[in-house]
């Protein structure tokens, strides 16, 4: 009976959401920081949590890991409610916000020695288990080096160590590669991707839109405190306008007169030659059967795949308040590179 | 909730056993009363305006109450401030709360944690100050009989029991002290206000000591332990001022402490 009762609960634990928040509310003084926010993660998932400077994500982080007292709303981590008031970070959580800190006049094995000893780790337990963090994040051959004179980037991987050695079913990451290099954000990728497939939460929040794109199944998006989209990759694509592409005919003139009659199809003739064509894809294969029905041919069909930050200003409509960071500018720049689909 | 404070207590002994101000502290004062009684042995003026300065070089078991004289005015705040008025603000230096308050320790037992490393270091370092001052004295000038304030001679062991009631008679106010500077420490967030608050309160309360004013608020100073030890000296014996410095003492502690508590458990970090 005993061994029946335990299996109930851990089916019942298991199919919560690794992480669910309801209406988060958060305000300093007049300012409404968060307003009514819900968050929910699956175990396995990589969910982005996106959104411009000012818009909240750095205080819904803070919130769910405890840092910063909710004014509303509940929180479920691993399927435990933390309280508003003692906000103690369940076992299996793990994460850092900004650029994480630690105490300089230790070396960075130290420091993740004495959070083991925080966490519970006896002095053995938790010094292979440094070991162990240090080596998957790189850091071992500065490990006994004092962590004042860590760059941002080794913080970084320090930080990330911290939380690793957490062993975490949940794991909050603040833009985790702004301070690595290339092949450091890389590996932290695939680290993140790693644990995601190892049945790991993992809330990635970024400006760099084309990293979540690259890692996210799932994503929320926050503007001015408020949840505005929140659903997965392929869904706010969907809301987004309609994608433009780069047009070739035998006959660019006939072209632009079919579409004309066609609903779902906006031509305009390209400055450099050529056609834009603006259509969702069912639209825009109606239009090509339709090209070749008329005897136009379709000489080439460029896609200028719309970044995930172009579909998020176009859904706030704030693209003047949006502050793209020059970094996420760039990662734009590389997003919006043609890819030949025809 | 005792093992999550014993943790944290441990991490915290660790970081202050790898900063220099904490060995620099600790040294002193085992040093500072060999290098007293070494310079009194050598000299030949005494420092005559001091309680039991006269005696110093007639009995060493003077040293230790010399000491404890000079110690209420400078030694006991500065001790009681350097890392209980650090150790809360030290993390806001450093930025490491979410660091820290993202491990399996709930608010509470990291406040209990640093809360007992703070009066721990104070306690460790007056018993230190103490010892030290008493062994200076035995082994530098030596253990003759001592002269008390009432002028009656009292043999080095009846004395050397006053001498260590004397001193354990201050840890309460020591205790306050340090409390003061963990709620300066916790509420202004700076370590240059949680060290110098502390120590500048004390010699406010010495100094409004000095000046005529109502007996109760006297009696409520934090410092009027400093000096309560002076009725162990005397004949016959007086204990009031001990009895009241310890609950002064006891005080501070409870209102200070649950003060700062209560202004961590609210704070938003980084918010």
């Amino acid at each position: 009976m005993t061994i029946t009762n335990t299996a109930a609960i851990q089916i019942v634990t298991l199919e919560r959401p690794a992480l669910e928040a309801v209406g988060i509310s958060k305000r300093y003084g007049s300012r409404e920081v968060l307003c009514g926010v819900d968050l929910i993660v699956r175990a396995g998932q990589l969910h982005g949590l996106l959104g411009p400077n000012g818009a909240g994500k750095t205080t819904l982080m803070r919130v769910l890991l405890g840092l910063v007292g909710r004014d509303a709303g509940d929180v479920h981590l691993l399927g435990q409610r933390v309280d508003a008031t003692d906000r103690r970070v369940p076992d299996g959580v793990a994460g850092f916000v900004d650029t994480p800190a630690f105490y300089p006049y230790l070396s960075g094995r130290r420091n993740l020695e004495l959070l083991a000893r925080l966490d519970g780790h006896r002095r053995a337990e938790g010094a292979a288990r440094v070991s162990d963090v240090l080596d998957q994040v790189g850091l071992s051959a500065h490990a006994d080096a004092a962590a004042g004179g860590y760059s941002a980037g080794m913080r970084q991987r320090l930080g990330l160590a911290a939380a690793l050695m957490r062993s975490p079913r949940l794991l909050f990451l603040d833009e985790p590669t702004s301070s690595l290099d290339p092949a450091g954000a890389r590996d932290v990728r695939a680290l993140a991707r790693r644990l995601a497939d190892a049945g790991t939460a993992v809330v990635l929040s970024s400006h760099d839109m084309s990293e979540v794109e690259e890692l996210c199944s799932t994503l929320t998006f926050i503007h001015h405190g408020h949840v505005i989209f929140s659903g997965t990759l392929e869904g706010v694509r969907m809301l987004a306008p309609p994608q433009v592409h780069a047009m070739h005919t035998s006959d660019d003139r006939a072209a632009l007169g079919l579409a004309s009659y066609r609903p779902g199809i906006t031509a305009v003739r390209a400055s450099g030659g050529g056609l834009e064509v603006s259509a969702h894809l069912d639209a825009l294969d109606e239009y090509v059967i339709a090209l070749g029905c008329a005897g136009i041919a379709v000489r080439a069909l460029e896609s200028r795949t719309r970044s995930l930050e172009s579909l998020f200003l176009d859904i706030t409509g704030d693209a003047d308040g949006a502050e793209a960071t020059t970094a996420s500018r760039l990662s734009l720049a590389e997003a919006d590179a043609p890819a030949v689909i025809s | 909730m005792l093992r999550g404070i014993g943790a944290v207590t441990s991490v915290e002994c660790s970081k202050l056993a790898a900063q220099m101000k904490t060995r620099i502290v600790l040294a002193a004062c085992v040093a500072g009363p060999f290098v007293f009684a070494v310079a009194m042995r050598v000299q030949s003026n005494v420092p005559a305006d001091t309680l039991f300065g006269r005696s110093i070089t007639e009995s060493g078991l003077a040293v230790p109450l010399v000491v404890l004289g000079f110690a209420a005015l400078w030694v006991f705040p500065v001790v009681a401030s350097v890392v209980g008025g650090d150790l809360f603000s030290s993390e806001d230096r450093y930025g490491t709360w979410a660091t820290l308050l993202t491990r399996s320790r709930t608010r509470a037992e990291v406040f209990a944690g640093k809360v007992v490393t703070a009066l721990g270091f104070s306690l460790v370092a007056t018993v230190v100050l103490a010892l030290s001052s008493i062994a200076a004295g035995l082994l530098v000038i030596g253990h003759q009989p001592l002269v008390n304030l009432s002028g009656v001679l009292l043999a080095p062991g009846p004395a050397l029991v006053r001498i260590a009631t004397a001193w354990a008679s201050v840890l309460p106010s020591a205790i306050g002290l340090t409390a003061l500077a963990v709620l300066a420490s916790v509420a202004t967030r700076s370590s240059a206000a949680g060290i110098g608050l502390p120590v500048v309160g004390a010699l406010t309360m010495q100094l409004y000591a000095m000046v005529d004013g109502p007996e109760v608020i006297r009696r409520s100073l934090i410092t009027s332990g400093f000096g309560a030890w002076h009725g162990l000296l005397a004949e016959p014996s007086y204990y009031g001022p001990i009895g009241h410095a310890a609950l002064a003492g006891m005080l501070y502690l409870v209102v200070c402490l649950a003060i700062a508590h209560h202004v961590l458990r609210h704070r938003d970090i980084g918010g």
